[in-house]
């Protein structure tokens, strides 16, 4: 008979700090994959166009037709995800199969809009493609002397949802379904209301760093009571525990006993803290996310291999903001697109409107002090200087990345 | 709109509208760009000014619809607005118009920069 599912049930991704030394080890860790060049080669061919990669929220695209195009030069392609008449969200390469021009023209690194009557249409020469996928109609089709349609519908790329997260796998053929590549990832952070949260803040820059100098300094909370001695003064009993390791994930939880907070800060947030819609939650957060809930729980810090790291706060950390997500995208080795993205449950009145954008901004403002360290830290790394980077205890996420990456580069059957 | 349409404001805070034309701007990018030429005693003044009143202008505000439609609402929205955006720079930056230690805000890319509230 099958074991019911109780808190109990993620023991066994748990680990002390002892635990965590023991399996994942105490000495440097080598900065040569963010060093060498040539290694992007391989994180292209080996990770980011093998494993699954979260791209988009069902929210961002409510209805039948709403489409995002999104660029993806770490795989050399730019990709189109789409809500069908049924429903259903797919991707696809945003790439015409007449020519290859892009099927939907782009600004940036995404964009969004709506596609009329279930079908998208190249605007070279007017190939027109369902939402779905199929070829439906081509231009003087005659002229064409043969033209197998059938077979020339958009290029499908492997697409899933986890709690309405949309995550694509290049793979033609993907070694796991995303349910099985999350593990007990998905358990973990399941059951969490993420689609109530429909208000988004999202900022972005072009980073002059390897994607993984980006992705390391949001991985830890040791740099918390200095890097952010401005925007989040007074940090007190800042804790970083619960280690949790998940195969090629991992998570932990960020607790303190809270800060010098601002008189206009206190204003705005007693707001959102006085409402049961913006305030702290600690009854949604999943089982086994402080599981002995904790009153100075700030939030959860996973890492989901290989570029996403979901903050899951449920109103508990920045006042009323429910949870938020950081993502690194290659644009080639020593360049890096950066996303974060605020999510709140939506505001009600202007009040809550006029806390959630304070709150978004000192937000904002403690990733321009995350981001203040980057593009020094890889020149520094570039410089030869050191080889090494000496990691405590609290930047075990970083050593895990770490060592996951190397497993993957050598090809290591995940 | 003139920035002196801003400052059409609710009867009981009619006495903030230099501050509003001052200050509010319906987008995130505009607000930005003001922060960016505020100097200390700016920062100083419109705190000094709103802080003692933010209170009541947010249990006003907690009567309005999140996207008011009625001029003097959506002006004192914008101004909670403005003023949510400038307090820090007073509070925590010691009249700093930038974030201190920190990346260019400037090559920050908010995605709703030019929506308007
Ligand atoms: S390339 Fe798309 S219709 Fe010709
Ligand atoms: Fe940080």
């Amino acid at each position: 008979m099958p074991m019911p599912q109780t808190a109990a049930s993620l023991d066994h991704i748990r680990r002390t700090i002892p635990q965590i030394r023991e399996e994942l080890g105490t000495g440097p860790v080598s900065v040569n994959a963010i060093r060498d060049p040539a290694i992007y080669a391989l994180e292209q061919e080996r990770i980011f166009k093998k494993v699954w990669l979260k791209v988009a929220t069902a929210w961002e695209l409510p209805d039948a037709g709403d489409y995002k195009v999104k660029e993806l030069p770490v795989a050399d392609t730019s990709i189109l995800i789409v809500r069908g008449k049924d429903g259903r969200i797919r991707a696809f390469h945003n790439v015409c199969t007449h020519r290859g021009n892009k099927v939907v023209p782009n600004k940036g690194f995404e964009t969004y809009g709506r596609a009329r009557a279930g079908v998208v249409t190249c605007r070279f020469h007017g190939w027109v493609f369902g939402t779905d996928g199929p070829l439906k109609s081509v231009p003087m089709e005659d002229a064409f002397g043969q033209l197998d349609k059938g077979c020339l519908g958009l290029r499908e790329i492997a697409c899933d949802e986890w709690e309405g997260f949309v995550f694509i796998n290049f793979d033609p053929a993907p070694a796991q379904t995303l349910a099985a590549y999350l593990g007990d990832f998905g358990t973990l952070f399941g059951g969490y209301p993420y689609r109530e949260s429909t208000t988004a803040f999202r900022y972005s820059t072009v980073l002059k760093c390897n994607w993984k100098v980006a992705l390391y300094a949001f991985s830890e909370g040791y740099h918390v009571p200095t890097i952010h001695a401005g925007s989040l003064p007074g940090f007190r009993g800042i804790e970083h525990s619960d280690f949790k390791l998940i195969g090629p994930h991992a998570s932990s939880t960020i607790f303190g006993a809270g800060m010098d907070t601002a008189p206009s800060t206190q204003t705005f947030a007693g707001v959102l803290h006085g409402s049961d819609n913006h305030g702290p939650r600690p009854d949604l957060l999943p089982a086994d996310i402080n599981p002995a809930r904790r009153g100075d729980f700030q939030f959860e810090i996973p890492n989901i291999f290989p570029n996403l790291l979901i903050h899951l706060a449920s109103g508990c950390g920045y006042p009323g903001l429910s949870y938020f997500t950081h993502q690194f995208w290659p644009l080639d080795h020593g360049t890096t697109l950066w996303e974060g993205i605020n999510y709140f449950r939506p505001a009600r009145n202007a009040a809550e409107r006029a806390a959630q954008m304070h709150v978004n901004a000192l937000h904002r403002n403690a990733w321009l002090e995350d981001t203040a360290t980057m593009e020094d830290t890889f020149t520094g790394i570039m410089s030869g200087a050191i080889d090494d980077m000496q990691l405590m205890d609290q930047e075990f996420l970083i050593r895990h990345a770490a060592l996951t990456l190397d497993s993957y580069l050598a090809g290591a059957k995940q | 709109m003139t920035t002196a349409d801003y400052a059409i404001l609710p009867e009981a805070f009619a006495d903030l509208a230099p501050l509003a034309a001052r200050w509010s701007r319906p987008t995130e990018n505009e607000r930005n760009a003001l922060r960016f030429a505020a100097r200390a005693p700016d920062f100083a003044a419109f705190h000094d000014a709103m802080a003692p009143r933010l209170d009541a202008l947010l249990a006003y505000l907690a009567q309005c619809p999140a996207e008011p439609v009625e001029t003097p609402q959506r002006n004192a929205l914008m101004l909670a607005c403005a003023y949510a955006e400038a307090a820090p720079h007073h509070e925590l930056y010691a009249g700093n118009s930038e974030v201190p230690f920190s990346f260019d805000a400037r090559r920050f890319v908010p995605d709703h920069g030019d929506e308007a509230l």
